[in-house]
């Protein structure tokens, strides 16, 4: 692919809100603290460890990045992503005080992942529908319900004109965001594209997980050297990408460049099984990504993985990134973030910017950190069959 | 690189496959009846374009129904379909060169819908473990690409009312690209108490009509469905001597940014769509003989759609048509359902017309096809959608070889 030039960061989650908050974190070495109280739901009626499962956005509090007019029917997801939106767009010098100082309104997109829309108005809605009358649903909250909402409200909070494509491709949409961002900025349709995701703690998306056994679950033994406990995690975080031309001719900082995208997807054989995954899918995926950044296996310095504590999806990782890009060494970003589903990709990004930008590997489960990084590939595996790979280039 | 259309498949509460389709289309036959699916009767609203005669076992193995909900089973079934019109052979569709793309609003929502009642009516012990991989909008398309084998891409878009025409965009794109030979694109939607209890509430929906551009509108009517079609580069479809139904020419889509449910007044979002979409085709606005409207029967659209087409086409009164007039509004669906109703323009030269339309409403100075099918000129075809979060997306269609050499939208 032509290389996309990353030119700012927003970000909210485990680590804090802010591309300055999360380095700072990353070169502290900090990991995902599991909350000492889950407060974005009641969690009373769990277990008493629970909290230990979960990481939420440490006192994320929007009124500080927008204001506190216009929130009040704004479900968490979307206020996660546009709080992110709005210090992607600030981070890349787009805008300065809310208003805009480089490109325009109609020269910018969005690119939304999210996995799961907003279960916390839906199952809330639902409630009140079933157990007292679907006369009283808050038709203000109503909105929120619709699987692009979120990803609307981005735009009309930034008043981003260009276009707004939302993605819903499970764990990998973070990173298939980016593909579709490099088809729009190679067909000319914006300048500059907010892409990322985000995913946002609810109590029904707890109990899924906790009915699927999920939570706290442990990695493989072949996954070497940190134990490696699923937690479940929330946040947003867009990465803004422009043409290097585009960047360079408005003298934009530019924090990395995506250089190659893979994907592929490979169904089981088997009729009655839904959850998957396929080493042939994630190695083609990973292949895929290095030819398309012109690049060999021996170019990858480390991997941003998708790895996760799931010992079935995290073998067929390990094994598949074995299999492409012998003797890397291997990170788990979602030590530090989290599990973040449809940010989980973008998660995966920002721990390769946070490398560029001189902070130490942590969360290694092979290898030891490399002493330069120039490479970093980045993972994410589905639970159907489907992976997406991207290439990270440190700037030049 | 040129794109083309060669395969269609529909399921729609007034035909299923593209033979009745186009048939009730051509004929003014509306789908809007009395809501059998769910408990409608405290809700003070009862129609709709429900899907009626679709049963899946007609389509899709036991297995595949199994793990399915309503929604990518109506996705599979419409899939089936449009390979079997485009007389494409399994092996083409096989590997990482075909991909797969599918828009929705909600994707598997009776999948939620059933998880969120065990719980709600038996606490966290009723809900069952099993069905909870069953759930998230991207199954959509990875049970399309599992049932047909594709390897490639595999992008499910919630895109709301424009997710149609988002996944046909992103896969004419993605071909002219160079990612792949071959897309099943399209998008479906089901229809769910509590998105028809919401619709309600929001005070958008009408009694029993959808009269889209009538003075006495009284809102939209939901609909479910879905729409699929098989997209090939020429080269894909000339090498396999495909029978070619459209090219797709120019896309273009923009954000209001202005209201989660409203378009913008001044329609400068929507107006900025249309235009990409012909200047993208290398046309010029003379060479567009049809619109099908987004059309859905709210004064909102209906005045800023109207505005699109002043704007766009000056005094020239372009024909323009709504198809949600007989199929209401089937929201992540609509537009993949009403792009192959504009592939039936291609093909026949007849538009289908907007039902239900009695009093001209001054306000929206346009030529409404009327209530009987017309039949016209039918080179170039534009497909509009102007979606919930202020997504607007308009697709040109063009009998093969109408448009100019393709540099014009060629991605660079």
């Amino acid at each position: 692919m032509t290389p996309r030039a990353i030119t700012g960061l927003g970000i909210t989650c485990a680590l804090g809100t802010g591309a300055e908050m999360v380095f700072r974190a990353l070169h502290a070495g900090h990991l995902a603290q599991a909350s000492k109280a889950i407060t974005s739901f009641d969690a009373a009626k769990y277990a008493n460890d629970s909290s230990a499962r979960v990481v939420e956005v440490p006192e994320f509090d929007p009124t500080t990045y927008l204001g506190s007019k216009g929130l009040r029917t704004l479900d968490r997801l979307t206020k996660l992503l546009v709080v992110a939106a709005r210090l992607s767009l600030h981070d890349a010098r787009i805008k300065k005080d809310n208003q805009w100082v480089a490109l325009s309104p109609e020269g910018v997109g969005v690119c939304c992942s999210n996995a799961y829309g907003s279960l916390e108005t839906i199952t809330e809605l639902d409630r009140i529908a079933t157990l007292e009358d679907a006369r009283y649903i808050n038709p203000a909250k109503f909105p929120n319900t619709v699987s692009n909402s979120a990803s609307g409200y981005v735009s009309i909070w930034e008043d981003l004109r260009a276009f707004n494509v939302t993605i819903s491709d499970g764990n990998c949409g973070g990173l298939d965001a980016i593909a579709c961002a490099d088809l729009s900025l190679a067909t000319g349709r914006a300048a500059a594209i907010l892409t990322g995701g985000g995913e946002a703690m609810s109590e029904a998306l707890f109990l899924a997980f906790e009915k699927l056994g999920v939570g706290g679950t442990k990695a493989s033994p072949s996954v070497e050297t940190i134990a490696c406990e699923t937690i479940l995690g929330e946040g947003a975080a867009f990465v803004v990408l422009e043409t290097t031309q585009g960047a360079k001719a408005r003298s934009a900082r530019v924090l990395g460049e995506v250089v190659g995208y893979g994907t592929s997807f490979v169904a089981p054989e088997a009729e009655s099984v839904l959850l998957f995954t396929s080493q042939e899918a994630i190695s083609r995926a990973i292949a895929q990504a290095i030819d398309d950044a012109g690049l060999a296996p021996k170019d990858i310095d480390i991997v941003a993985s998708s790895i996760s504590g799931l010992a079935q999806f995290d073998d067929e990782e390990f094994a598949a990134i074995e299999a492409v890009v012998k003797n890397v060494p291997i990170c788990v970003p979602k030590r530090m973030f989290g599990e973040t589903f449809g940010a989980g990709g973008t998660m995966g990004i920002v721990s390769a910017l946070g490398w560029f930008d001189g902070a130490p590997v942590t969360a290694l489960v092979r290898g030891a950190a490399p002493s330069r990084i120039d490479h970093v590939l980045v993972t994410t595996v589905g639970y159907y069959g489907n992976a997406s790979a991207v290439v990270v280039r440190r700037p030049r | 690189m040129r794109v083309f259309i060669t395969g269609v498949g529909v399921v729609s509460s007034i035909g299923l496959g593209k033979a009745a389709y186009f048939s009730s289309l051509a004929n003014g036959e509306s789908g809007i009846a009395q809501v059998e699916a769910f408990d409608v009767s405290n809700l003070g609203r009862e129609f709709a374009g429900e899907v009626k005669g679709f049963r899946p076992k007609d389509h899709l193995t036991a297995g595949e129904a199994r793990r399915m909900g309503r929604c990518s089973q109506m996705a599979l079934a419409a899939t089936r379909m449009a390979i079997g019109d485009a007389a494409l052979p399994a092996a083409a569709l096989q590997g990482p060169r075909a991909s797969v793309v599918i828009g929705t609003t909600m994707g598997e929502a009776d999948v939620l819908g059933n998880l969120d009642h065990a719980w709600i009516h038996k606490g966290a012990s009723g809900v069952r473990r099993a069905w909870i991989p069953k759930y998230g909008s991207t199954l959509l398309s990875i049970h399309v690409a599992r049932a047909i084998g594709a390897e490639g891409s595999v992008f499910t878009l919630p895109g709301a009312c424009a997710a149609g025409n988002y996944a046909l965009g992103l896969a004419a794109d993605m071909i002219r690209a160079g990612k792949a030979d071959v897309v099943v694109a399209g998008s479906a939607e089901m229809l769910q108490r509590l998105q028809f209890s919401g619709f309600i509430r929001l005070a958008a929906m009408a009694p029993a009509k959808c009269q889209p551009f009538d003075l006495n509108r009284q809102g939209l009517i939901l609909g479910e469905g879905a729409g699929v079609l098989v997209v090939e580069s020429e080269a894909h479809a000339v090498r396999r001597n495909a029978r070619l139904l459209a090219e797709i020419g120019g896309y273009g889509m923009t954000c209001d940014a202005y209201h989660i449910t409203r378009p913008h007044p001044d329609a400068a979002g929507s107006i900025g769509a249309m235009r990409q979409a012909i200047e993208r085709s290398g046309i010029g606005v003379e060479s567009v003989d049809f619109v099908n409207a987004h059309g859905t029967g709210t004064r909102h659209n209906d005045v800023a759609e109207s505005k699109v087409m002043r704007e766009i086409f000056g005094d020239r009164k372009v024909p323009i048509s709504s198809m949600k007039s007989m199929l209401g509004h089937c929201m992540g669906a609509a537009s993949a359902l009403e792009a192959i109703g504009c592939i039936m323009t291609l093909e026949t030269g007849i538009y289908p017309p907007t039902i239900e339309y009695e009093t001209p409403d001054p306000e929206c100075d346009v030529d409404v096809v009327a209530n009987r099918a017309r039949k016209g000129a039918h080179d170039i075809v534009l497909n509009n959608s102007l979606a919930f979060g202020g997504y607007n997306a308009v697709t040109c269609f063009a009998k093969p070889y109408k448009l100019p050499d393709p540099p014009h939208h060629q991605a660079a």
